[in-house]
């Protein structure tokens, strides 16, 4: 699903280079749900951020669906991204000015999917996170637990085969970051493969797989506890 | 998608009223200016006469002697001796012709029905009001004979028949030129020209007159111009004769050639008719000269719109840059501000080409509020400038042509502006900002 090989970032400054990742090797299979964790400034941003082709990278193959990555243009970077994977933020990132079904529909309509289709899609989601009743909410209007619901909702409206979520839980209570990560859990189960960011130790526990990224590199110490879900991929 | 980035072209205006609105009202004003000027510019520089300005020419003869300079860009007189223009307006040829001469009279009735008042009128001959797409309302054009006869017979206009006689058909009345008691042969409708291109000498914008009178009326009772008389040499004017036999020049000629071959064949008879002059002492120069000029060709020629329209043109269009530049940082920091979302977008699959469209539309719709809103302000200027200046009244006025190229020129004026935000917003990281939302 996912294949990093000696993937380097380096930011270059005039007087300094910064060595984010260096010789980062990961190989994500379809279907597994993956905790990322390890100190400030590892390179767990980074990394998520390279892996949701939202970033470049220096050096290196990054292969997703073995498709080679660095090959492709910004165009084809971006179809990918909006057909393959859904983001999950730590601060939502929900936009302002859209009602919680508008937000849900941003990336369906850079797909170019049909308005009755997007609307099949947008309801079932937003049923799925249990805000359906709050389709016309801004979000401003709900509350954090609820504004990160309506993330996982967007993130999942494009039938995504790849999650990639930064913190999910980073800006939640402990009752509401249990309920995200039941949600994502059941996510994961439905077949979505899932890398998650996080700082939280319990959270990082209950997935399958942890990894730890140590100074641009990765330390993967926690090797498939259960076996990863049979792929549902959309 | 166009219809959804108007969607989110929409809410962004919603989202920051003052500045949007700061911003319609800053193209508003720079359209206003710029379409104001280029209003009076196009009206001035626009055809007046399309179906027919490359069929009509105004002669120029050369009659200086060799070595004489004239005030004209080619140094060629603008105006025909009478001599000339008697010669030209009876020579037999099959091509419509028409003399020209500004005059004026003191116009009454020699009665107390109407004040007396100063007119301007126009001598000219029979083929001038079919030249001129002239259209008659009522009675006709005088006859060849009443032509050739000096006949006191007169052509008004509506609203000079409407002022005289109280009704648009006055054909029969009589009225009075001076002491010339003349009787009313037609009525025309009014000639809307923007351009006396007929005639620029005494103001190219002025109106067309509204009393036509034959043009062997000159002669015969000695009628004298209220437009430009020049001469080039110390000719002694003691009676009205002098001026008829001299080398001065006052009268203005047009001729109607349909084609190419006339033109040769016009060219042709003029150029035999200075040899023929030359026998007779005059036209003394080595090699004849003459020019045939359409309509258009004229009015460049005679510079009806000179330099300080066209530096007024370039100054309000540099005036409307100012305004861009004052919108393309309004601009930079609506666009820049918005970062965030565009990251999110990006990370949602919108490429920069869409991100880039998005704003493109997003401007071309301000351009467009700016547009409507400038035609508005170029309307109050255009008032402003007829009330100010009634020589520019028929000219301060905006066409159908300007009407839509005004919304054009503002929605391209502002994608222009807003191409380099759109584009430094399209390169926006994505992840410089998911975090940090």
């Amino acid at each position: 699903m996912l294949k990093m090989n000696n993937i380097s970032k380096v930011y270059q400054t005039e007087m300094v280079q910064t060595h984010a990742l260096r010789d980062f090797n990961l190989n994500v299979e379809e279907g597994e749900f993956i905790a990322v964790t390890g100190p400030s400034g590892s390179g767990k941003t980074t990394f998520l951020n390279i892996a949701g082709m939202l970033e470049p990278f220096s050096s290196g193959e990054y292969l997703l669906d073995g498709i080679d990555v660095g090959k492709l243009n910004d165009n084809q970077r971006a179809d990918l991204r909006n057909q393959k994977i859904g983001f999950i933020f730590q601060g939502f990132n929900l936009i302002p000015d859209l009602n919680l079904y508008e937000n849900v529909e941003v990336p369906l309509r850079y797909r170019g999917i049909k308005a009755a289709e997007r609307k099949r899609r947008i309801e079932q989601c937003l049923e799925q996170v249990g805000l359906a009743s709050r389709a016309k909410h801004l979000p401003q209007q709900l509350s954090g637990g609820q504004q990160q619901r309506v993330a996982i909702a967007r993130a999942l409206a494009g039938e995504p085969r790849f999650l990639l979520a930064d913190e999910p839980t980073g800006n939640l209570d402990s009752l509401m970051a249990r309920q995200v990560m039941e949600l994502l859990e059941q996510i994961n189960r439905d077949g979505a493969t899932i890398v998650m960011v996080t700082h939280d130790a319990e959270l990082a526990r209950r997935a399958p797989r942890n990894i730890q990224v140590v100074d641009g590199q990765l330390a993967d110490f926690t090797l498939y506890q259960g076996k990863p879900n049979v792929a549902v991929g959309a | 998608m166009f219809s959804h980035y108007i969607d989110l072209s929409w809410r962004s205006f919603k989202r920051t009223p003052l500045v949007s609105v700061l911003m319609v009202m800053a193209i508003a004003i720079g359209i206003g200016v710029t379409m104001t000027s280029l209003s009076v510019y196009h009206m001035m520089s626009m055809d007046p006469i399309p179906n027919k300005s490359s069929q009509l020419f105004a002669v120029q003869l050369q009659s200086m002697d060799e070595g004489e300079t004239w005030f004209s860009p080619d140094s060629i007189p603008y105006q025909l001796t009478y001599k000339d223009t008697d010669h030209l307006l009876n020579a037999d040829l099959p091509y419509k012709r028409a003399a020209l001469m500004k005059t004026g009279f003191s116009v009454h009735l020699n009665s107390d029905k109407i004040k007396p008042f100063l007119e301007t009128a126009r001598v000219t001959s029979r083929d001038a009001f079919e030249m001129f797409n002239l259209t008659f309302l009522h009675g006709g054009v005088w006859s060849l004979e009443q032509e050739q006869n000096a006949a006191p017979v007169v052509v008004i206009s509506e609203t000079m028949s409407k002022k005289l006689f109280g009704t648009e058909n006055g054909v029969g009345q009589t009225l009075y030129l001076d002491d010339l008691s003349m009787r009313v042969v037609g009525v025309i409708q009014d000639w809307q020209l923007h351009v006396k291109y007929y005639d620029p000498n005494n103001g190219a914008f002025n109106d067309p007159e509204q009393i036509f009178i034959p043009f062997s009326l000159i002669k015969a009772h000695e009628i004298n111009t209220w437009g430009n008389t020049n001469g080039w040499k110390h000719e002694p004017v003691k009676v009205f004769n002098d001026k008829l036999e001299s080398e001065k020049v006052w009268l203005q000629f047009w001729v109607q050639l349909n084609n190419e071959s006339e033109k040769q064949a016009y060219s042709d008879y003029i150029t035999n008719y200075i040899q023929d002059q030359k026998k007779l002492g005059r036209f003394n120069r080595e090699q004849p000269e003459f020019k045939l000029r359409d309509v258009n060709e004229w009015i460049i020629y005679r510079q009806v719109v000179n330099e300080d329209n066209k530096i007024m043109v370039a100054l309000s269009f540099m005036f409307l840059a100012v305004c861009l530049a004052n919108i393309l940082g309004l601009l930079l920091a609506k666009f820049l501000r918005r970062a965030p979302e565009v990251g999110v977008r990006r990370a949602l699959g919108a490429s920069k080409r869409q991100v880039f469209y998005q704003h493109i539309v997003e401007v071309g719709m301000l351009g467009l509020f700016g547009g409507v809103l400038g035609i508005l302000v170029a309307q109050l200027g255009l008032l402003g400038i007829r009330q100010s200046y009634s020589y520019y009244e028929s000219l301060a006025n905006m066409d159908i042509s300007m009407l839509m190229t005004a919304p054009i020129i503002a929605i391209s004026a502002c994608i222009l502006a807003g191409i380099y935000p759109a584009w430094l917003v399209c390169r926006t990281t994505p992840s410089t900002y998911l975090k940090t939302q």
